[in-house]
Parts: C-alpha cells; structure tokens; sequence
C-alpha cells in the first residue's frame, strides 16, 4: 500500500467517524467538535487532492470562521446542556434516500464511472500553484467575485438586521 | 494512484450523513451544521474532479461556495438567535405556530 | 475575453442605487424617512428598468463577461419582469411600518433583484450558484424581517432550512455535472451529456430538487403556505412572483440548453409533477379559510401550468411559459397588493371578513375583481391569453392528457376565485355598516394597482408586442 492510499484510508476514515459522530451525538458541542475534526481531515485531503489553496480556506474559513461562530452561538445561547432529541417518525424517507445515494456511492466506487478513473499523478501540476489560479479567478471568474462581494455585504446587513433589539419608543 | 471514485463514494456517504442528520435531529443547530457537511460533501467531489480533469474550475466553484456557505451561517444564525430571545427554544418541534 | 459591459448594465445600476440608498438613509428625518426611502427606492427602480429597457437591449445573443453571462433576450425579458417586480414591492411596502423604516429591507430587496437578473443570465454553474444564492439570502432575511413577530421569525426559519438544504443537493447535483463534464459551462456541459446515462439523469434529479423549491412545484411546495403566511404581505407577494420566475428562468434555461437530448425522461417526469402540482394546488387552495393561504396554493397550482410550457421543450412552449411568468406577475403582485391593504384595516387574514368589501372600497373590490378572474383565467384579462399559449403548446407537441388535467383544474380553480368573488360583490359585512368602515388606498398602493390592473388587462387585449417579446426570448435559447 503506497503512503497517499494509506493516508487516504485513515482521513476517509476519520472524516467518516467524526461525521456519524456529528449527527448522533448527544451535546451539541459535541456535534461541533465533531464537524470540526471533520473538516480538517477534509482540508488534509484536499492537500492529497493538488488543492493546497483551497485546503488552507477550509481551514481558515469553515473550521476557523464558520464552526466558531457556531460554537459562540451555542454558548450565547446555553444550548451546550440540552438533551438532544431524535424524530425517528422521518426515518423511512430517510432510509429510502440514504439507500439511493449508498448505492449510487458504491456503484461509483466499483464501476467507476466508466472512465479512466486513476487521478493523474502530475509532479508539475499547475493545480498546486496558487498565483495560477488566481489568473483564472480573476479574469474569467470576475463577475462572480464582485458578486460575491455583494452577497457578504448583504449577509452582514441581514445578520445585523435580524439580531439587532429595537428600543420601543413609548407613544 | 488512487481512483477518482474512491473520493465519489466518500463524498456520497457524507452526504448522505448530511441529510440523515436534517431530516432526523430536532436540534435546530444541529440541523444547520448537517446542512453544512452535505456542503462540505459536495466541495470534496468537486476537487476530486477538479484533479481529474487538470481544470481550475472545481476548485474555483469551491472558493465560492465557502464563501456562500458563510454567509448563510451569518444569516441562519441570526434567525436562530432570533427565534431563541422569544421562544427560550431551538427545538424544530416548537416551531410550529405556523401550520393550519 | 468579451467584455459586454452593457450584459450587466441593470446589475450596475441596481448596485449604485442600493449604495444611494444606504448613504441617504441617515440624512432623512425620522418622520419623512419612510415616505423618502419608499419613494427613492420605488423611483430609482422605475428609472432604471427605463434605462435598461433603452439602452440594454442585447444586440445579437452572445456570452461575455468571461463566460459566466449571456446577454440574449431571455435574460434581458425576464430582467425587466424582475426590475419591474422589485419595483411594485417597493411601492407595497411604504405601508408596512416595520419594513418601510428600514433602508436595510430596500437594500435587501435590491440585492436579491441583482441576483435573480443574474441568474436568469447564467451561462455557467459557478455564475448560477452563486446568483441563486445571491437571491436566496435576502430573501430569508426578508421573510423573517419582523423580528418581534413570531410568525414571521419562524417563516425566515422554515425558508431558510428548506432553501439552505435543498440548495445543498442542488450543489451535490452541479458537482456532478462538473464530473461528467469536465466544465462548468452550461453550454459546453450539453455535448458531454448527449448520452444520458443512469448517472447523469441521477444528477438531473438532484438539481431538479434545487430548482423545484425555488419554483415550489410539487414535492418541493411546503414551505411555500407557512413561509407566504408568516412572511409580511409584500415580501410575500415578492416572494411569489419574482422568486418564482426566477427560477423558472432557470429550469427553462437548463432544460433547453444542458439536457435537450435527454427527451422524453425528462419531459415525462416534469409532466407528471406538473399535473400533480396544479392538481395539489388546486384541491388544497379548495378547502382554505385564509385569504394569504389561499393565494399560496393557488401560486402553487399556477406554477403546474406554467410547466406545461416547459414540458413542450419548442419556440411556442418557452415562449408560452414567459407569457405566463408575465401575465402571473402582474396579477399575483396585484393579489397580494389588495390583501395587504384591505388586511391592515380588516385585521384579519381570513376570508370571510372580506365580506362586502365592495360597499366598502369599490376600487379596491374591482382591483380584486380583475386579478381574481385574471387568476382564474378569465377573459379578457392577461392570465386566459397566458393559460391559452400554455395549452396550445401542450397541443402542438402532443401532449394532450397533460392539456387535459390543465383545463379541468383551470375550472377546479375558478371555483375558489369566485367564492372569494362571491363574499365581496355579494355578501354584507357584519351590521350591514360598510359605509362607516371604508378602507383607504394610500396614494403608494393606488399608483401601484392601477399600473397592475392596466397591465393585466393590456396583457389580454392589446398582448401582441407582448407576446412578441417572450417569442425573441424563446427564440434566443435555441
């Protein structure tokens, strides 16, 4: 077994674990920590993926950003002590469509896709080169970046927006 | 070398936790951080596929989709908090004030 | 690259204006500053839709800007449904305390007409996605805005769960595709799919999840009741109409330009949620009590006909399908109008206290009476020019069985139009005292139905360089 198959194995595997954890855990801390172990063995294979740029802003931005905010929430809120509560009403849908996405994950995994499903083992990879990628970002990725600008002012004013307590003014 | 649909199945099974973890939890954050695993799920079979085809163009769409993915936890939080200062609860079996 | 800046002229436009507006904001004084921001917002949009109406007429259909747009007169069509749109629901919600005071919601409101024009100009995923995001987030905002309104906080909640999920599948969906095809480019990805496999017409699946919450088609429809109900009435009828185009825009792009092969699958399975969208919407808007509840169903079940034009994939087809995006609008905007007026002095939701609303404001009732019957398909009122191109493109490809269950919900629907008809021009009120409890049109509201109710009727009279306009549009995708 070459060392990126064993690598691979051991961070599916504990992006596996920590994702079941995640979802029947009994504290939502719990839940957090999970999904956070979870992103950073994604982010690790990301790095096996040729993505080293896109492995650093899943640090930054799901686990750094995203999962604190979710954990200052949870604090905020002194939700990190409730019992947690299960609708297994919901689960024979959900069992009709886990089954579909396992099968078509399998059927994936042994009849690939019929093509020449090897990854390309590239030592001069342009993928790995962060400057290449930004010559794509940002000419022909122009438009959506702008956009994307708008959206983040937009989420910042809604957040604001929804949380901020108005003082009633006495008639 | 290993073969593009060994990091499908993975992704699929993520996913696939995802949704379980929507349609059956009742914690309110809980919910929300499924939602962001099947994100997650999709962004991994989209690099995967980025490496397949030597393209910049998965990698790219995954910039942007942690960029959306952040800003809908900024508003999706917002609202939790929201709801919790009248409800005192983020239980999705308390919000129902709206059937009928 | 081709750098058309005129592709996004309105998206600039529209920024420059959500800027003013922010930067206006605390020059106004806190007495006038709704009546100002209504004004500022509602005007500016007005100017704009002019503007891009004159000078951003695409000249050939072509892909700019990088490959991410393409200015062709579908986008351009439903550009201008949008920005009109936007416009109306910023004339509805000067009267809502709560929004009008807020230059947040304008902005919001601006944001989310950015990104539905965007996203009916998308030329590729990542250009989509995000668009659709764009649209989605100001709108879960929006819809949850009331913030000390426990219905309104859980609709924004319920909005945001379903849209946030499904538009996770959707993105599961898109990953996919990208696999198949090496590209994100939605006219590049077409070659590699022309030969449907179990595997891609799984990913078609998947993104159809995505696309029918945003056209709340049957089974993606349940939030769009409790969302339509807990949400403040503009928003709602924004909701309703603008967001739904939207992403009708988007099906009909993707089923004509991704998926042409792929036929008869894919037509089969959009004819058989059409039938059960109109069919559901029609039944369940039967059995309502609730004005606003009514009016959801009955979006729901105007989406099933409109997708009968999408499943006749010809000119005729889209083109029938943006006439009723159009002939909707106006008068679902005009609905919603009429409830958000009469609802504030009424106090109520429920349809019963709608009874002699005649004697009471008879512009009001005759407002009500032309978007009833123009709903129900009446004519000659826009929404019977609308559903007649929808089924004679059923027709013309032969899908006869789907026209069928068409006609006998359009007259399952005019049941309830009626009724509710019925309660206002013949039915008294409670005492028989309307003339002591008319109910006042502020000059907003006034302005905004008289240009809806001459719009629908326009649309069903005099519909010619109407229609001519949706056949460009049809015609730009083929």
């Amino acid at each position: 077994m070459t060392l990126e198959l064993f690598l691979f194995f051991t961070l599916a595997l504990i992006a596996l674990v920590t994702a079941g954890g995640m979802v029947f855990s009994k504290s939502a801390v719990y839940a957090a920590l999970n999904l956070v172990t979870n992103f950073l063995s994604v982010a690790i294979l990301y790095l096996l993926l040729d993505a080293p740029f896109i492995a650093l802003a899943q640090v930054t931005v799901y686990a750094g950003a995203i999962m604190v905010l979710f954990l200052f929430v949870i604090m905020l809120l002194g939700v990190e002590t409730l019992r947690a509560e299960f609708d297994w009403k919901k689960i024979w849908l959900q069992a009709v469509l886990a089954l579909a996405l396992l099968v078509e994950g399998f059927v994936m995994l042994f009849q690939r896709m019929g093509q020449a499903a090897n990854l390309p083992f590239n030592t001069a990879s342009v993928l790995t080169n962060p400057s290449e990628m930004a010559k794509v970002l940002f000419t022909d990725y122009l438009l959506p970046f702008e956009l994307t600008s708008i959206l983040l002012l937009v989420a910042m004013i809604g957040a604001i927006v929804l949380t901020k307590q108005v003082k009633k003014r006495s008639l | 070398m290993i073969p593009v649909s060994y990091y499908l199945a993975l992704s699929a099974i993520l996913f696939t936790t995802g949704m379980f973890g929507v349609l059956i939890r009742r914690n309110a954050l809980v919910v929300f951080m499924s939602i962001e695993l099947m994100l997650n799920a999709a962004n991994l079979s989209l690099v995967a596929f980025s490496r397949l085809y030597q393209t910049f163009h998965g990698q790219i769409f995954v910039f942007f989709i942690m960029a959306v993915a952040a800003a809908e936890v900024a508003v999706g939080l917002a609202l939790i908090v929201t709801i919790f200062r009248s409800k005192q609860s983020i239980d999705l079996d308390q919000m129902n004030s709206l059937k009928g | 690259m081709n750098l058309n800046l005129l592709a996004i002229l309105p998206e600039a436009l529209l920024v420059l204006l959500a800027v003013a507006i922010l930067i206006l904001d605390p020059l106004f004084k806190a007495d006038s500053r709704r009546v100002n921001l209504g004004w500022l917002a509602a005007g500016g949009l007005t100017l704009i839709l002019l503007i891009s109406f004159l000078a951003g007429q695409p000249a050939q259909n072509e892909l700019t800007l990088g490959g991410m747009v393409r200015f062709d007169w579908f986008a351009f069509a439903f550009k201008m449904f949008f920005i009109f749109a936007a416009a109306i629901t910023a004339l509805l919600m000067m009267d809502v305390d709560a929004l009008a005071n807020r230059a947040e919601a304008y902005v919001l409101l601006l944001a989310a007409t950015i990104g539905m024009n965007l996203m009916a100009a998308s030329a590729d995923l990542v250009m989509l996605y995000l668009a659709i995001e764009t649209t989605s987030i100001p709108l879960y905002v929006l819809a949850g805005f009331l913030t000390d309104n426990d219905k309104s906080t859980e609709a924004g909640f319920k909005y945001l769960l379903f849209g946030a999920m499904t538009s996770a599948i959707l993105l599961y969906g898109f990953s996919l595709l990208f696999g198949f095809a090496g590209t994100t480019n939605l006219a590049a990805m077409a070659v590699s799919l022309a030969t449907p496999t179990v595997f891609s017409l799984g990913a078609l699946l998947l993104v159809l999840v995505g696309f029918g919450f945003k056209t709340s088609i049957v089974p993606f429809h349940f939030w769009a009741p409790d969302v339509y109900e807990g949400a403040s009435t503009p928003i709602a009828g924004f909701l309703s109409t603008a967001s739904k185009a939207a992403g009708f825009a988007v099906l009909l792009r993707f089923s004509l330009t991704v998926f042409p092969q792929t036929g008869s699958q894919w037509q089969y399975t959009l004819a058989v949620i059409s039938i059960l969208t109109m069919t559901i919407g029609n039944l369940v808007a039967l059995a309502q009590k609730n004005i606003k509840r009514m009016l959801a169903y009955s979006s729901i079940a105007h989406a099933g006909y409109a997708l009968i034009g999408v499943v006749a994939a010809s000119t005729l087809g889209t083109a029938s399908a943006v006439f009723y995006m159009m002939a909707y609008i106006l008068t679902n905007l005009a609905a919603f109008a009429i409830v958000t007026v009469a609802g504030r002095v009424i106090g109520s939701d429920d349809l019963r206290a709608y009874d002699g609303l005649s004697r009471r404001s008879p512009y009001l009732a005759l407002a009500m009476l032309v978007a009833f019957l123009s709903l129900a398909g009446m004519p000659p009122f826009g929404g019977f020019v609308a559903k007649l191109l929808v089924f004679a493109a059923g027709v013309e490809k032969g899908w006869i069985g789907l026209v069928i269950a068409g006609i006998i919900n359009s007259i399952i629907g005019v049941y309830y139009y009626l009724t509710t008809l019925k309660y206002v021009y013949l039915y008294r009120m409670e005492g028989e005292d309307e003339e002591s409890y008319p109910i006042p049109v502020s000059r907003p509201y006034a302005i905004a139905l008289t240009v809806l109710v001459a719009g629908v009727i326009l649309l069903g009279t005099f519909f010619a360089p109407w229609y001519d306009l949706t056949v460009k549009a049809a015609a730009s995708l083929f």
